[in-house]
């Protein structure tokens, strides 16, 4: 699936992994409730671990232990599913460094708002994905509010 | 009124643009139906490719001249020749074809205005009192933080897919003219013991299939936290709103289900974290806002004038029109003027493109170019002097705009129900002119006095009936229109929500069951009551008895 960084198609070494993937090596990502069944195993594997997370986890969890993972990735189930925006800015918030993945139903008129929220990574199906695409972060170029990016609210500008 | 400087015009031009490309490329075949339908929903376009509806935003009500010339040449050019005023005061168009609707954006960025967030599960647009400004007791103009709050939700990232739509509105004043207390988020601008003015803020009302009267979440808001409250509201909704059922959707059931304290406690947190932040509110952009609602330049001669006195004394239909249809403004020698949207027979909130056009010269030869939209779908010129009224009356009642029925029985709110809306159970156009009909006699309507009757054509309540004094809702059964009435709903300060009065009656028997209602209130009221109060002294029985008695 092309992976989207700094706006660009790039490549991707994760790999997403379940109940039935977990031992496989190198760099997996492991949905919450997986990694805490299974922490003291996957926290003493070779290769990275990052953890996928969704609007039902408890996200206190999650910002309680962010920190040590290079990689969060949020899941968008269902395009109407917006939870995913305020999860990222909670996690920018909080000061998290790591890479910010979002995953799931996500489609272009998205694409902008997810960079705006702080995503930093952006996973796109390959039935969506069309390089045309990339226009839609700079289709609109100003913005009134503030947000997990750089952009000042309008009336500090 | 507040005009675009070149971050607010250049916004609206690139949304043109870019939902012009999106309309090609969905023309194309490149983007999905579903793909479309989230971008279209952005900007207030709903249903198919062959008959879209489109959403204009008229911003807390605002349009001006120039704006409505406009909307009166797209109706011309896009339309069938006429609009509709929506309950949010909004304006819509029901027959453009998509291929044109970004055109119509375009013409719509050219005088300040555009579609963004009428639809789909956002921030709608703010509403508030349509005597913003002009009435005596109000504590401040609502304006401006209506337009901080029209800024600060536009394309905001965070919030464009919350559970659902939500919405807000703005009073000023112990008199709610904008149902705040029936919104996701109700503000009322308030002075505190120490004299500060800033905003109480209920959460979690709302109207549709489960009714609720918001509550009281904060008892005063500061100016400079009114962004950051609100948007650790909808950052609270957002994480923790139903998203498993629609119709749970709303804050209001999040709000009940987690009970109010809980609620606050989890707003409060997170609005600790951010209230310092840059969503802190700098008197400097108040000041820039509220530079745009100064009051105008009013002539101070104005109540010098004897003729309105000679003319009402002269012409009782004038006189008539006058006492129903205009109210005191708060600069002596001027009226507050009702630009009435419910003639005789036609639907309630249409408008004509040859209408629009005439307003458009009435606001701008006598009311400083600017018009109001009011959430019961009529029109307002804020500031008319009383030498100018009987000129302003004379081509309203021309132009059929005059009728004198503001507050009344047959100022009714009615969503347009089974002849045009595919939602809806029952149909409503038919039964608003049947009720029209029964009580075409003004003199008797006005003997009524005030009384607000909201009809809709299903439970989604578009129309608000749950808040009219009498509330119709159209229900199907079996493949049939019946209307369920309910009484003692109220959408101002002391809002309540209808109680059913029994069982539906058939469509032929609407009009005659009100009579029966009317006839209860009439034989019951003290002199001077309102329907509403009478109905609040005396209860539900009475007319529910005397409704449903077997005929004599």
């Amino acid at each position: 699936m092309p992976l989207l960084i700094n706006r660009e198609v790039v490549s991707d070494n994760w790999t997403l992994v379940d109940e039935e993937t977990l031992q496989q090596s190198g760099d997996i990502i492991v949905p919450l409730a997986l990694y805490l069944e299974n922490q003291a195993e996957l926290n003493s594997r070779e290769g990275q671990t990052g953890l996928l997370v969704n609007g039902d986890d408890d996200l206190n969890t999650v910002l309680e232990m962010a920190e040590q993972f290079p990689l969060i990735a949020v899941d968008f189930p269902a395009f109407r599913d917006g939870r995913g925006f305020s999860i990222a800015r909670l996690l920018v918030r909080a000061g998290y460094q790591g890479e910010l993945r979002a995953t799931g139903d996500i489609g272009r008129d998205r694409l902008a708002y997810m960079e705006r929220c702080g995503f930093t990574a952006i996973q796109i199906a390959d039935e969506v994905y069309r390089p045309e695409m990339l226009s839609a972060f700079t289709e609109v170029s100003n913005y009134y509010q503030s947000a997990a990016d750089q952009v000042r609210a309008v009336y500090h500008q | 009124m507040y005009q675009y400087n070149e971050v607010d015009q250049k916004l609206v031009d690139e949304r043109v643009e870019q939902f012009r490309d999106q309309t090609r490329r969905y023309l194309a075949g490149e983007l999905s139906d579903d793909d479309f339908l989230a971008l279209r929903l952005m900007n207030g376009l709903y249903v198919q490719r062959h008959a879209p509806m489109l959403r204009v935003a008229g911003p807390y009500g605002m349009y001006n001249s120039t704006q409505l010339r406009k909307l009166a040449h797209i109706a011309r050019t896009y339309d069938k020749g006429y609009a509709h005023f929506t309950t949010r005061t909004n304006l819509q168009f029901n027959w453009p074809a998509l291929e044109q609707v970004p055109d119509i954006l375009a013409e719509l960025a050219s005088v300040q205005m555009h579609a963004i967030q009428t639809s789909g599960n956002c921030i709608r647009n703010t509403t508030t009192d349509q005597f913003a400004g002009v009435i005596a007791d109000e504590i401040e103009d609502p304006r401006p933080y209506c337009e901080i709050i029209r800024q600060w939700s536009s394309l905001h990232p965070e919030f464009a897919y919350l559970p659902r739509k939500f919405k807000i509105a703005i009073s000023a004043g112990p008199t709610d003219r904008a149902a705040t207390q029936v919104h996701d988020i109700g503000l009322h601008i308030v002075k505190n013991d120490a004299g500060e003015v800033g905003f109480e803020v209920l959460v979690g009302g709302g109207l549709g299939r489960t009714p609720v009267i918001g509550k009281q979440i904060r008892p005063f808001l500061a100016k400079q936290d009114l962004l950051s409250y609100l948007e650790a509201i909808i950052r609270v909704y957002n994480l923790n709103g139903r998203r498993d059922n629609k119709y749970k959707a709303r804050i209001k059931i999040l709000v009940q289900a987690m009970g109010i304290d809980k609620f606050r406690e989890l707003v409060d947190a997170e609005w600790e974290q951010i209230r310092e932040t840059d969503l802190q509110l700098p008197q400097s952009e108040i000041d820039r806002v509220k530079a745009f609602f100064t009051p105008f330049d009013y002539d101070q001669s104005a109540a010098e004038d004897t003729s309105l006195a000679q003319k009402l004394a002269e012409d009782e239909a004038f006189r008539i029109w006058y006492e129903r249809n205009t109210v005191e403004h708060k600069q002596a020698g001027y009226r507050i003027t009702y630009v009435s949207l419910k003639p005789y027979l036609k639907p309630a909130g249409d408008i004509t493109a040859e209408q629009l056009d005439l307003v458009a010269d009435l606001a701008e030869k006598y009311s400083f170019g600017e018009v109001r939209a009011t959430h019961n779908q009529n029109l307002v010129l804020a500031d008319v002097r009383n030498a100018d009224l009987y000129a302003v009356w004379q081509v309203l009642a021309n132009a059929d705009l005059a009728r004198p029925n503001i507050g009344t029985l047959t100022d009714m709110t009615v969503c347009p129900g089974g002849d045009f809306c595919a939602l809806a159970n029952a149909k409503t156009l038919g039964i608003a002119d049947q009720i029209n009909q029964k009580f075409e006699d003004m003199d008797y309507v006005h003997d009524l006095g005030d009384l607000k009757l909201n009809m809709s054509g299903c439970i989604n309540a578009c129309s608000h009936h749950h808040v009219g004094h009498i509330g119709i809702l159209g229900v199907d059964k079996k493949g049939e229109d019946w209307y369920q009435i309910t009484l003692g709903g109220d959408d101002g300060s002391e809002a309540a929500l209808g109680k059913v009065i029994g069982k539906a009656v058939a469509a032929d028997e609407v009009a005659d069951t009100l009579q029966k209602v009317i006839e209860v209130y009439v034989n019951n009221r003290f002199e001077n009551e309102r329907f509403i109060d009478t109905f609040r002294r005396i209860g539900l029985d009475p007319f529910k008895e005397y409704v449903y008695a077997p005929a004599h």
